[in-house]
């Protein structure tokens, strides 16, 4: 009894340690199987991740999907099987067709994969294409025509990029039953993270470029870049009107070197600013009535990976018409005042010296003429000084005029009696013209009428040699015809007076007109500008003024609400106006 | 007796400096610019010339460029630019074309100006005696 119980309890020993060492067994072999699962599973997120910083990388300066889908391609292989992975992209006016052999296949299996994939780009698109509208580029293995597997696995992807179909990759085999779905989903997921990718990267390039482009679009500096080959990269609207090309598309550096007419070489100066890497201030040009200071850039790269690099220059034309424009002004005005205040004041400097070295007796007749002199050029230098303490209240905006009630006609009479003497000089007649129905008073500031009719009728006897000087006033109702109005004045203009008025308001209307040497259409538009003193070669020897005179006429006229003009043939003779709205003094 | 030509549209000028050079026993014809100085030169054939830059019509230097021409590319005649406009490619300009010297208007009294007109007449005729002994 003791022996059976004794072996009982062996046997049942001996399994117990054979089921433990089973399990044991059992268990690792369990272990086993799950580290391998688990290995895999690892492998493939690590692939994906590796993709994924790959991509990242990459795009980091590349936005070609072209080469996005080629570096997708050429990795796929670590972690599928397959015997040719190929992609169709979608191309202006075509498809591109590329495939990687991984192992050799007929022509047959092309054939028919490009059948499936445009198969399915068409459906993605609701679009039909051509056969001969594929390009294909095939690399890898060689085709083998004795190869006659069919197509047995395959499976698509679209390529959606901006939530647009741009194309298809696919993967297909000559083995059936691969590609099940765990693996197409990480595949999903690597296209789907990479196109994502380069959206958001398309979407932010191209929210910078349009807001460039809009920058450059609307600089009114003419702008070019072009690449390392002077193949032009940008150029803006102004840069293009600037070469007379302004609806011109295709726009080359040639359209540049012919049209500045070897004014500034483009050329040259690219390549010379590209090759020390440095900007460069070019010379000042003159191109077709405009003058441009022209700079030179060269574009390098600040991206990490290519951090410094040459991508080519840029070139700018800044218009600096206007700046030089101020310049000759200043200069203009500089020498006016040299002539007009530094000769007559040393004139009598002169004078002086003269008397106070006793080569002047006093009581000579020499000795009165100078007197004269001295008295002419004192009072032409004072006039310059008003007219410049003038024009500095106007610049600041400061003309204040006072309307009282003034008599019109007897102002004008007035003005018409004190010239009398030097139209008589230069045997001019000069006379007075004025409205029968004219009111009485008008309100008005005397004295800046006063200065106003001075400029005007001053400038008509200067400038007319021949002829005569009309001085005209009336008034202005908006139902009446100006023309008509002037003819019932018992008058004739010389050159026609302007229809309408910008006021639009009953207005008195008085003007000065000539049969004098006229102003040219181009002068008109300065006439009342500052420091302009037309050149007229009729103009006679010595009749050189400030110029300022009729800038202070608009200072004052516009302080009056009104406006000043002038209408003029070249030739035939002006007519200078100022209009000022009608105001009627109330009644007492 | 000298004859001095004077070509300045600068009234008071001319004619400050006219009675002093008339004092100084010199003869004096004038002209207002460029093309009156080049017709009184014909005619009167001076001795010397005040020439001013800025004048209507001819100015200073039209006057020298076309005195040249008439005059198989020479200046026959001393002439010293008086003028207020002391524009430095001016000067040089004139100086190429054969002026004896450029004076700024303000910063020379009239005597001083008289003084170097009388002072440039002595050494032309000096120069000229002196090519004259040559031969």
């Amino acid at each position: 009894m003791a022996i059976g119980g004794n072996l009982l309890f062996i046997v049942i020993g001996v399994i117990a340690v054979l089921a433990i060492i089973g399990y044991l067994i059992w268990d690792r072999g369990r272990i086993k199987k799950i580290t391998a699962l688990h290995e895999t599973a690892l492998n493939r997120r690590m692939y994906e991740l590796a993709i994924l910083k790959e991509l990242g990388d990459r795009v980091g300066y590349s936005l070609d999907v072209h080469q996005i889908i080629d570096i997708i391609t050429g990795s796929l292989h670590q972690f599928i099987e397959y015997s040719v992975v190929s992609y169709m992209l979608l191309a202006p006016e075509k498809v591109i067709f590329k495939l990687h052999l991984e192992r050799s296949v007929s022509r047959a299996f092309i054939d028919d994969l490009r059948t499936r994939m445009l198969g399915s780009l068409s459906a993605l698109l609701d679009r039909e294409f051509k056969k001969d509208q594929v390009e294909e580029v095939i690399s890898g293995a060689i085709l083998v025509p004795e190869v006659d597997d069919p197509i047995r696995s395959f499976f698509n992807i679209p390529l959606v990029i901006g939530e647009k179909v741009v194309g298809v990759l696919t993967i297909s085999h000559t083995k059936a039953g691969l590609y099940k779905e765990e693996e197409m989903t990480i595949l999903y997921k690597i296209v789907g993270q990479a196109s994502q990718a380069v959206t958001r990267l398309q979407d932010v390039v191209k929210t910078e470029q349009e807001k460039l482009n809009a920058m450059v679009e609307s600089m009114a500096d003419g702008v070019v870049m072009t690449d390392t080959d002077y193949r032009i990269v940008v150029v803006n609207p102004a840069a293009k009107i600037m070469i007379g090309a302004p609806d011109k598309k295709e726009i080359s550096i040639f359209d540049f070197i012919d049209n500045l007419g070897g004014k500034f070489d483009i050329r040259g100066q690219l390549e010379e600013s590209v090759k020390l890497r440095k900007p460069h201030l070019a010379d000042r040009i003159l191109l077709n009535d405009k003058f441009f200071q022209i700079f030179v850039f060269p574009v390098l790269s600040k991206t990490k990976l290519r951090e410094g690099e040459v991508l080519g220059g840029v070139v700018i034309f800044h218009d600096i018409t206007h700046e030089i424009e101020l310049e000759k002004v200043r200069q203009e005005f500089t020498s006016m005042v040299v002539h007009e205040l530094r000769s007559p004041l040393d004139g009598i400097k002169k004078i002086a010296e003269a008397i106070l070295g006793k080569e002047v007796k006093r009581d000579s007749s020499s000795f009165e003429e100078y007197l004269q002199m001295i008295h002419q050029n004192s009072s032409n230098m004072l006039n310059l000084i008003n007219d410049i303490l003038d024009l500095a209240k106007l610049e600041a905006g400061k003309f204040e005029v006072h309307p009282v009630a003034t008599d019109i006609k007897e102002v004008i009479e007035k003005r018409v009696a004190f010239y009398k003497f030097l139209a008589d000089d230069k045997k001019l007649k000069l006379s007075a013209v004025v409205d029968k129905t004219l009111p009485l008073e008008i309100m008005v500031d005397p004295e800046a009428i006063k200065q106003s009719l001075d400029n005007f009728i001053s400038n008509a006897l200067k400038f007319t040699e021949k002829g005569e000087v009309t001085v005209a006033a009336f008034v202005h109702n908006l139902d009446k015809n100006i023309t008509e109005e002037i003819k019932s004045l018992g008058t004739n203009f010389p050159t026609a007076f302007p229809g309408t008025l910008k006021i639009k308001a009953p207005v008195l209307v008085i003007a000065v007109a000539d049969n004098g040497v006229g102003v040219s259409p181009e002068g008109l538009g300065q006439l009342f500008s500052k420091f302009k003193q037309l050149s007229s070669k009729a103009m006679p020897m010595g009749k050189r003024g400030s110029g300022l005179g009729l800038a202070i006429t608009k200072g004052l006229i516009e302080a009056h609400g009104g406006e000043v003009g002038a209408v003029s043939t070249s030739g035939v003779g002006s007519v200078f106006y100022f209009v000022i709205p009608l105001l009627l003094p109330t009644k007492s | 007796m000298k004859k001095i030509l004077i070509i300045d549209d600068d009234r008071i000028f001319a004619k400050v400096l006219g009675e002093a050079l008339i004092q100084e026993k010199f003869t004096l014809v004038e002209a207002t610019n460029g093309v009156d100085g080049l017709t009184v030169f014909e005619k009167e054939r001076p001795d010397f010339v005040v020439l001013d830059m800025k004048m209507p019509g001819l100015d200073g230097i039209g006057f020298l460029k076309q005195l040249r021409e008439k005059n198989e590319n020479k200046i026959p005649t001393p002439i010293l630019i008086v003028s207020n406009f002391s524009d430095l490619t001016q000067v040089s300009e004139g100086v190429s074309l054969g002026i004896k010297g450029y004076i700024s208007k303000t910063e020379k009294t009239i005597e001083s100006i008289v003084e170097d007109i009388k002072r440039i007449l002595e050494t032309e005729e000096r120069l000229r005696q002196k090519t004259q002994l040559g031969k």
